[in-house]
């Protein structure tokens, strides 16, 4: 019978199978242990042995420079005679490890992306580094370093820009000897826009941000027909919400609908918005006129009463998000019509951009019923979507398709009102997609691109109508060691991965060139604020080695690298 | 007539049963699975008090049957609860891509079964010739080709390098309608709804076209097909009146499961043609730990699954009495 | 020509008493029908090419898949076919070639594994359904419409998410849920088996449950067993391939899937390098028409019933 052979067949198949199964290995990759040029070691010390370590990245798909950079690290730590894995999690899963058991992890990829605010460089280098924030904060490294503590604190309240710098360039000095970060690149931010749809000077570039930025949006003029400013974006919109940081598409929305007192201007410094005039009396009072004439999208006018409302939420426990930036503020005066007095509790160098551009001016008669009813509950700002958001912005909020598209229509009464008539994103996961449309005129401006910059600028230079914009980025992408496990909690081992990991083959091979080694958390965009000069491990393999075995490690017989004498592994694996 | 209503009230109470039990599993699903049902919050300033808060809020501080008691309350007053994510309820988040997936399933659906249908007459039509067996391959080929793939290949050619067709989401940008029936209206909606849903409809004819083909073969077989015959009426149209009418009933049976199927697994269709639908609303949710919003979705697409092949079930049992007794 | 070949095969089989003389038969009838009929010998070629392929991946591959490929100290990046590469490269360097060939060993491993979980759950509990009837029947049937209620792909999704992107994973997720489909058919056969006069001999004479299930009424559903089998092997490797591409795979295995996933995220298309992106997805094709053929599955897909689907 026909489904007996069949019965026979997938017997044989089936041993067949089995063999492969054995053979499965073929396809996986192995770790390989080089030898040592300190070889021909005969030491036999299993107790010194260095655990496998783990190195945590997100996917391929989702961050594939991220993926291929922990490849190569895994690589270069192997060849120092270290076993290690990688650790594939999706970002949400990652974060939740690294930020909620910060004692569970040895090593993990990371990223701080180029916003507005972080061309001070206060907002890295205190959040990253100030032992103030190792236990819950953005020092999830665990770095403590007295010195540099005071050094940081020091340079918040130095109001002089050159002693300041002073400040500044030491602490990066420190940073790069002690390596609590495996710096890797600053990419170059690459963005295209269509120069029929248009004019090129009305295009902004920002240094460290590149022309995606707020005044891009509201400066571009429109040369011919289409006069819609159509990006694309790869992830959903979560909220619109100006008491929320949510994502980065978010947070371009929520530039558009809402004012600010100042903004980061197109040098990268903060200048009046809708603050008329900022005046410091004092090291700790400063004098905000506000400009007349602004009117809110449901026409209401805006007054004293809605900024000092603005400053004081955060403080009201329903916005956790943004109490960081007012906490400092001791006191909210209203003058006139016009005019506040803000008293701070101690001289802040970065006020100016951490706090008053960077807090949303909202209405108070609508925000205020609202922060009044979430006391009562559970929920805090965060949850509260508006149907129809209502800011003072140059845009208005006008339909938003869930996982589709946001649309703003320009404000034509704002102060600064856009030159186009509308502000669209269009939410694309197919980045493939994304490519075509910018080509094909679906959309005029590429805001995310996650792929091969390369292949962006073949497909610009091949296109007549195509212009692309290549900066340094402020932001920076790193391997974060977890300074509470040993090994990383010895110096000359941080120095001795550091110098490992070439750079230059990262620029090279996982960005194609379109990116510049990173040796500090300050950008070269930043020209007035980055330490020219540090010494940041570089030597490669060879250097790697020699400080390992200055500092007293050593390889058994295996290649394998072994704690100095003394010491043994005490973490599992 | 007593013995069928009896069989029909049996087989819903096996469907409610089978929905509880679904559900059951979904809630301990999520809930145990490892990593930390807050991992969607990750900020900066969030302490310990605040994180205490957000537990106490969602409800998960509790003991696991009291958090199950309170599920399953909610779940029957039809409130699934607020996403995480969005923080808004997780029923107008699914309402607002829930449409966008039916018009991409049921334009796929009729198109998949028109042309399965007609393609399993013709082949039945055909048996024995070697037009029978070129079909049958190709057939065989839309079945065994991934469907991102082809959708990928498509995209590719017909919209990066024909430009004939948008590349991604189910309207232009910037187009406000009025309600749906204007979308619906609009031509625009159907340059974006073509190539996904014909993506999906290659997929999906396989089915009914063999199916087609092999009940108009034992039709065809019938008694009184010959009597036709004999009576020297035209091949084709003893193929349409007779052979096919009788034929295509199971076929529309196969459809009402084929809705169940269409509704939940095309997630990947969603992200190759960037179709906002249900699909990729449920692997964002579950890649973001958003547990409520992966929950509601999947309760969603198992309900009209189950009730699809309830609908199924007694389809068949009105078509042969005699399964109605049997089972 | 065809109905009356299968009715009276049928025949034949419930004429089968056990095990041992059924394979005898059959080992028989093999070489006769092995060479009449045409789609399962494709099928079987297709298998048996593959299997050698992948057995003898490390020796037929040019290049380690993993390996980022250098010339004169430069990295191959994006490299169209030429002689060295015959599939050309992809964005990082590596060899397609290779890593097509290489890709077979997961197919075949994650396809097997399902199938085989398919046919012996799906079979057991098919079995012991029809056979015993009564509350067996209800609580297992009840287990297999929950089955069929849950939505398949995102479920696959659902645990490969939570629990890790690793192969076995996917394996798992789909051993979970696709044996419905064999269970529903392989009871409705049972169903009429059981009437047939040898079982109630069987039973007469005193044989017990267990005997009577795995010497009688085996030996006539399993050909139905291994069909779903074949079946599920195709499923599988298309799901695998759908995990794969969405990013939910296992990083650490090259499958077709994953290539089509790293094409994708690459920008392949965009590339105009169709030698990257086209060939994983012909050879999923063609493994898994090779399964549908292979189990004379075309029988079932030629001719299927209502109720299976």
């Amino acid at each position: 019978m026909t489904k007996w052979r069949l019965m026979s067949l997938s017997a044989i198949v089936v041993l067949l199978a089995s063999i492969l199964t054995g053979c499965f290995g073929g396809a996986k990759k192995e770790s390989s242990n080089s030898d040592d040029p300190a070889a021909n070691s005969d030491i036999d010390d299993p107790a010194r042995v260095i655990r496998t370590i783990e190195i945590l990245t997100r996917p391929q798909s989702s961050a594939p420079d991220e993926y291929e950079t922990a490849n190569i690290i895994a690589e270069a730590m192997r060849q120092l005679g270290l076993s290690v894995e990688l650790k594939v999690s999706p970002w949400e899963q990652l974060s939740d490890i690294v930020w909620y058991q910060r004692d569970q992890w040895d090593m993990t990829g990371w990223q701080m992306a180029a916003r507005p605010e972080r061309l001070d460089p206060d907002e890295f280098t205190y959040n990253l580094f100030h032992s103030a924030n190792a236990e819950d904060g953005y020092n999830f490294v665990g770095y403590q370093n007295k010195e540099l503590d005071s050094i940081i604190e020091k340079q918040r309240v130095t109001l002089d820009k050159d002693e300041r710098q002073k400040l500044i360039f030491e602490a990066q000095k420190i940073v790069a000897q002690d390596v609590p970060y495996f710096f890797n690149v600053h990419p170059t931010l690459n963005y295209v826009y269509n120069n029929e749809v248009f004019e090129e000077q009305s295009i902004v570039d920002m240094a460290g941000l590149g022309i995606k930025n707020f005044w891009t949006f509201i400066n571009a003029e429109p040369k011919g027909s289409q006069k819609d400013f159509i990006l694309n974006s790869s992830d959903t919109i979560q909220a619109v919400n100006p008491l929320y940081i949510s994502g980065s598409v978010d947070s371009w929305i929520t530039e558009l609908i809402w004012d600010r007192l100042m903004r980061v201007g197109e040098d990268g410094l903060p200048k009046p918005w809708a603050a008329e005039k900022v005046e410091w009396l004092s090291d700790t009072e400063v004098k905000i006129t506000l400009r007349p004439g602004m009117k809110w999208h449901d026409g209401k006018p805006v007054t004293p009463e809605d900024v000092k409302f603005s400053f004081e939420a955060p403080m009201s426990g329903e916005v956790p998000m943004y109490k960081p930036f007012v906490e400092i503020i001791k006191n909210i005066e209203i003058v006139d019509d016009k005019t506040l007095i803000f008293t701070l509790n101690a001289p802040w160098a970065a006020f100016e951009t951490a706090s008053l551009a960077k807090i949303n001016i909202i209405p108070k008669h609508i925000w205020e019923p609202i922060i009044n009813d979430l006391k009562n509950k559970p929920e805090n700002a965060e949850s509260y979507q508006e149907k129809v958001p209502v800011g003072s912005g140059p845009f208005k909020f006008a339909n938003w398709k869930m996982s589709e598209e946001i649309v703003l229509e320009a404000n034509k009464e704002h102060f600064a009102a856009p030159k186009v008539d509308r502000w669209i994103a269009r939410i694309i996961p197919n980045m493939e997609a994304a490519l075509g449309m910018i080509q094909n005129g679906e959309i005029n401006f590429l805001a995310t691109y996650t792929g091969d910059a390369q292949l962006l600028k073949q497909k610009v230079d091949a296109s007549p109508n195509l212009a692309m914009v290549s900066s340094v980025d402020i932001g920076f992408r790193f391997f974060a060691p977890n300074l509470r496990r040993a090994p990383f909690d010895d110096v000359a081992f941080r120095r001795a991965i550091a110098s490992a990991i070439d750079r230059d083959m990262l620029v090279a091979v996982v960005w194609k060139g379109f990116a510049v080694p990173g040796d500090s958390v300050i950008s070269p965009a930043l020209e007035f604020w980055k330490n020219p000069q540090l010494d940041y491990p570089s030597g490669g393999i060879e250097e790697a080695k020699r400080i390992l075995k200055d500092a007293g490690y050593q390889w058994d017989k295996n290649g394998r690298l072994l704690y100095p004498e003394g010491k043994t592994e005490q973490l599992g694996k | 007539m007593h013995k069928k209503w009896k069989f029909m009230i049996s087989k819903v109470l096996q469907m409610i049963f089978t929905l509880w039990a679904i559900a059951t599993i979904l809630f301990f699903l999520f809930r145990l699975m490892p990593g930390n049902p807050l991992a969607a919050y990750i900020d900066p300033t969030f302490t310990k008090e605040q994180q205490e808060i957000l537990l106490q809020q969602f409800g998960l501080d509790k003991p696991l049957w009291q958090q199950y008691f309170i599920y399953f309350g909610n779940l029957l007053q039809g409130e699934l609860g607020n996403s995480f994510f969005f923080k808004e309820p997780v029923i107008k988040i699914i309402w607002n891509v829930l449409p966008n997936t039916i018009y991409l399933m049921l334009s796929s659906l009729i198109i998949a079964y028109v042309i399965g249908t007609l393609g399993g007459v013709i082949l039945a039509w055909k048996r024995g010739t070697k037009t029978e067996t070129v079909g049958i391959v190709l057939t065989l080929f839309t079945r065994s080709a991934p469907q991102f793939w082809v959708g990928m290949v498509v995209l590719a050619i017909f919209s990066f390098k024909l430009n004939w067709f948008p590349s991604a989401g189910a309207s232009p940008a910037g187009i406000v309608y009025d309600s749906e029936i204007e979308k619906l209206l609009s031509p625009q909606f159907y340059k974006h709804l073509l190539l996904p849903s014909l993506t999906l409809a290659v997929y999906l004819l396989g089915l009914p076209l063999l199916l087609m083909r092999s009940n108009m073969m034992d039709v065809m077989n019938e008694a009184y097909v010959d009597m036709a015959r004999m009576r020297g009426l035209k091949e084709w149209r003893i193929m349409l009146k007779y052979a096919a009418r009788n034929a295509a009933l199971p076929v529309i049976t196969a459809m009402a499961v084929g809705i169940g199927y269409a509704i939940g697994g095309n997630v990947v269709i969603e992200t190759v043609f960037s179709w906002p639908g249900l699909g990729r609303l449920l692997v964002d949710a579950v890649t973001s730990s958003d547990y409520p919003l992966a929950q509601g979705a999947f309760i969603l697409i198992a309900a009209v699954m189950v009730f699809m092949n309830l609908v199924a079930d007694l389809l068949y049992s009105l078509l042969d009495p005699r399964v109605s007794v049997r089972r | 020509m065809k109905s009356e070949e299968m009715t009276s095969i049928r025949n034949r089989a419930y004429k089968n008493k056990n095990l041992f003389s059924a394979c005898i038969q059959q080992l028989l009838a093999f070489l006769r029908f092995f060479k009449q009929d045409k789609f399962c010998m494709i099928g079987a070629i297709i298998y048996v090419i593959f299997i050698i392929l992948a057995v003898f991946a490390p020796v037929i591959a040019p290049y380690d898949p993993h390996e980022m490929q250098k010339k004169d100290g430069q990295i191959l990046f994006n490299q169209p076919p030429s002689k060295e590469h015959l599939l050309g490269t992809t964005n990082m360097g590596r060899d397609i070639f290779s890593q097509l060939i290489y890709g077979i060993q997961p197919a075949l491993v994650v396809g097997f594994s399902a199938a085989f979980f398919v046919v012996v759950v799906g079979t057991l509990v098919g079995l012991l359904a029809g056979y015993f009837r009564g509350w067996i029947d209800t609580l297992l049937m009840r287990m297999t419409d929950i089955a069929f209620g849950i939505p398949f792909e995102p479920f696959v999704i659902v645990l490969v998410a939570f629990l890790g992107p690793s192969v076995w994973n996917i394996v798992l997720a789909m051993a979970l849920l696709l044996w419905r489909d064999t269970a529903r058919v392989i009871r409705s056969q049972v169903l009429t088996v059981r009437e047939r006069s040898f079982v109630e001999a069987a039973k007469v004479s005193g044989a017990s449950h267990l005997r009577i299930i795995f010497f009688h009424i085996a030996p006539n559903i399993l050909p139905l067993s291994f069909l779903y089998g074949s079946l599920a092997v195709g499923w599988a490797i298309l799901t695998e391939a759908a995990v794969s591409f969405l990013g939910f795979g296992d990083p650490t295995v090259i499958s077709w899937g994953y290539m089509l996933h790293d094409a994708y995220v690459s920008q392949a298309l965009s590339r105009g390098a169709f030698y990257w992106f086209v060939p994983p997805g012909l050879c999923i094709m063609l493994a898994v028409m090779a399964g549908f053929f292979i189990g004379r599955g075309t029988e079932e897909i030629l001719y299927p019933r209502l109720k299976k689907h």
